[in-house]
């Protein structure tokens, strides 16, 4: 199945909160990987399932999620 | 013929080029959220050129000093004050202030009513976490009944500090007054319907019809003392009804 | 031929300060310098200024905080029980470097109702700075003229040093009326304003960001040593005093505002009966002309503190003069009567001067 979305999670700015975990409607993301400062942060744990919707990135109190999403066109 | 399928990577969502990242904030403060979401509004309406922020005094300077534009923090309760006067010498430029409830409903509250009663041409953002974030979470006028904070360690009693205060309802009613709104940034759907909020005080301001207030309730999980996910359901389930979300005012043109 | 007009201490303070291109000025009426308020209240409007009438002198001086930080030339006037609720935005504006001109017309203190009392009992609580062991320039005044002089200088100040200025006035100097000449002045040259926040397009997209901590919590030492040299500066450079018939003089009183005023009156009679008397006035109440004072002390060999206050001035003449010569006091318990309009009055000193020689 051709990729829909992506996210790039910056760790050095992701404190662990979990929002986006909460947030994600499909459940790509979860907390468990131990970041640069030794606290558990988000990690893209399933990226299959991502659409590229952007919550996560828009409610990241930190901002440290970038999202792309991939956009499939037929030429005419 | 090999149809071939062209596949665009597209941007939906980056980091801002804010001054000051990683921000001070608490892990799941949602003032991050919130500052995100003004800084969009200020792109949007292409105000950053213009616009001078006044921080308060505690956690709302750290918004005022990560923001890409001109700003100044942070006394503790005169950012109205602040933002009135610049605002008188510099008309044209786009002069907001943001405050926590504490400031703004203590300390402030003469100037937040005073530059209301003024109908001064200003908005004011507010950021209620019901308590002092900085200072350790004491009680503000915002706490709820029953709250635990370290200066009501049994509870906010209403016989000591009477009930919480309600700063977009008070000034609602004066006539200087264009638009006070409450939103939230718990969820998706509320941070869009809170963006508008956002958007449409920011309007009052170009349009000269007199004050705005939007005020935020926010998460604050070091001194609620919840997980960042839990204070989503604080806010549904304790805040809300106590403070309820919408538009109390929203004046179209000026009053003659 | 400069224009000469009758005008009265508070007018001159208003009047200067439009003459010095301030057009905008935030106030709480207050006994007894309200027309000072009055006369910009009139005057701003008609020069597209503004005056914002605010909901206290603690939100005056914050208004005031917050229109100095356009880069303009703001004023806001109080008098002492004002002052004392003005201290925390003014500190403020002393550690974030925001210039802008106070204007201080002291009355009896502390206490409500002394608006009609004439004292001179803030000089301690003016020139030892803002809490957190900064100072800020005084200027004292002893005439209408000075006052229309050194509220200009005040802003000229100011804007060289990047800090607040003030100007100390008085009940007695706030209402009287004198002959004004309406000179210009000119202190001059002075920097750019590239701090002030105008909008980071004003700036070609680079934003700025001013702060009300103290060295931004980075750089404490840093801080201090910044400020230490920058006081250094306005010591080295703005210290003002002034002597009067101190060449050979026997006794020199010292004395600033009114009680110079009236110390003059004092000296000129003395001077007519033989007695070589002499005034040195600080001008600037900080910095202290300290080495000046010492000099003129040293030559007199004796030292009278005319002050009407319990002991303020006194303190700073003894520090200056480090023991070596003695300083007597004349203070409040020398006005005429105990009654409200009690002041202290030339023949009082001069009786003073008489005993002392």
């Amino acid at each position: 199945m051709p990729k829909k979305g992506e996210i790039i999670i910056d760790e050095r700015l992701c404190k662990g909160c979990a929002l986006c975990v909460m947030f994600c409607s499909k459940k790509c993301i979860s907390m468990g990987k131990i970041g640069p400062g030794g606290i558990p942060i988000a990690h893209f744990s399933d990226p299959e399932a991502c659409t590229g919707c952007g919550v996560c990135g828009w409610m990241c109190p930190d901002m440290a999620i970038e999202v792309y999403e991939y956009v499939a066109r037929r030429p005419l | 013929m090999i149809e071939e399928t062209a596949i665009t990577k597209n941007l939906v969502c980056k980091t801002p080029a804010f001054r000051l990242l990683p921000l001070g904030f608490c892990a799941g403060c949602h003032y991050g959220i919130i500052f995100r979401l003004i800084d969009e509004v200020l792109e949007e309406m292409e105000l950053k050129g213009i616009t001078v922020c006044i921080g308060g005094g505690g956690c709302s300077a750290m918004g005022a000093m990560a923001m890409d534009v001109d700003a100044f923090g942070g006394p503790h309760g005169p950012g109205t004050a602040i933002a009135s006067a610049l605002k008188r010498v510099c008309p044209d430029n786009f002069i907001f202030a943001i405050q926590g409830d504490g400031e703004q409903g203590a300390i402030g509250l003469g100037s937040f009513v005073a530059a209301a009663v003024r109908g001064e041409n200003i908005t004011i953002i507010t950021m209620n976490n019901a308590c002092y974030g900085m200072t350790g979470g004491q009680l503000a006028p915002t706490t709820p009944l029953g709250m635990v904070t370290p200066t009501t360690p049994e509870g906010r009693d209403q016989e000591m500090a009477g009930f919480p205060f309600h700063g977009p309802e008070l000034v609602a009613p004066l006539r200087g007054v264009a638009y006070a709104a409450r939103g939230t940034v718990h969820t998706p759907a509320n941070r869009q319907r809170s963006k508008k909020m956002v958007k449409t005080a920011f309007q009052k301001q170009l349009q000269r019809l007199g004050f705005a207030v939007v005020e935020f309730i926010c998460a604050c999980p070091t001194n609620w003392r919840l997980s960042p996910v839990d204070c989503a359901r604080y806010i549904e389930e304790k805040m809300i009804p106590e403070f309820p979300l919408g538009e109390f005012k929203n004046v179209e043109k000026n009053e003659g | 031929m400069t224009e000469r007009i009758l005008h009265t201490g508070n007018d001159t303070v208003a009047r200067a300060a439009i003459s010095a291109g301030c057009k905008y000025y935030f106030a709480y009426p207050i006994t007894p310098q309200s027309e000072i308020a009055h006369y910009m209240a009139r005057e701003l409007p008609k020069i597209g200024g503004c005056f914002l009438q605010s909901e206290g002198e603690y939100a005056a001086a914050y208004m005031l905080l917050g229109a100095a930080l356009s880069g303009e030339r703001v004023m806001t006037s109080t008098s002492s029980p004002g002052l004392a609720l003005m201290q925390e935005p003014l500190s403020m504006m002393v550690t974030a470097e925001i210039p802008a001109v106070v204007v201080e017309t002291q009355r009896l203190g502390p206490g409500t109702g002394t608006g009609g009392q004439q004292g001179q009992t803030d000089y301690r609580f003016v020139t030892r700075g803002v809490y957190g062991g900064l100072h800020y320039p005084v200027l004292a005044p002893y005439s209408v003229s000075e006052i229309f002089e050194f509220v200009q200088l005040a802003f000229h100040i100011a804007d060289k040093y990047r800090i607040l200025t003030m100007v100390l006035t008085d009940f007695v100097l706030g209402r009287m009326t004198e002959y004004l000449e309406l000179k210009t002045f000119d202190f001059g040259p002075l920097p750019e304003k590239d701090w002030a926040l105008k909008g980071k397009a004003h700036k070609g997209g680079r934003s700025n960001f001013l702060f009300t901590v103290t060295g931004m919590m980075l750089d404490i030492t840093g801080f201090f040593q910044g400020q230490q040299e920058k006081s250094k500066r306005i010591i080295d450079s703005e210290t003002r005093w002034e002597t009067y018939k101190t060449e050979d003089a026997d006794l020199l009183i010292v004395s600033y505002g009114y009680s110079a005023r009236m110390s003059k009156g004092a000296v000129n009679t003395a001077r007519a009966q033989g007695i070589k008397a002499g005034l040195f006035r600080p001008i600037t109440l900080w910095p202290f002309p300290r080495e000046a004072l010492q000099q003129e002390a040293l030559k007199a060999g004796k030292v009278l503190v005319v002050e009407d206050s319990p002991g303020e001035l006194v303190e700073d003449v003894e520090l200056a003069v480090q023991g070596r010569v003695p300083v007597h006091f004349l203070g409040i318990q020398a006005r005429h009567i105990a009654r409200a309009e009690g002041l202290i009055l030339p023949e009082r000193i001069l009786q003073e001067v008489r005993e002392l020689l």
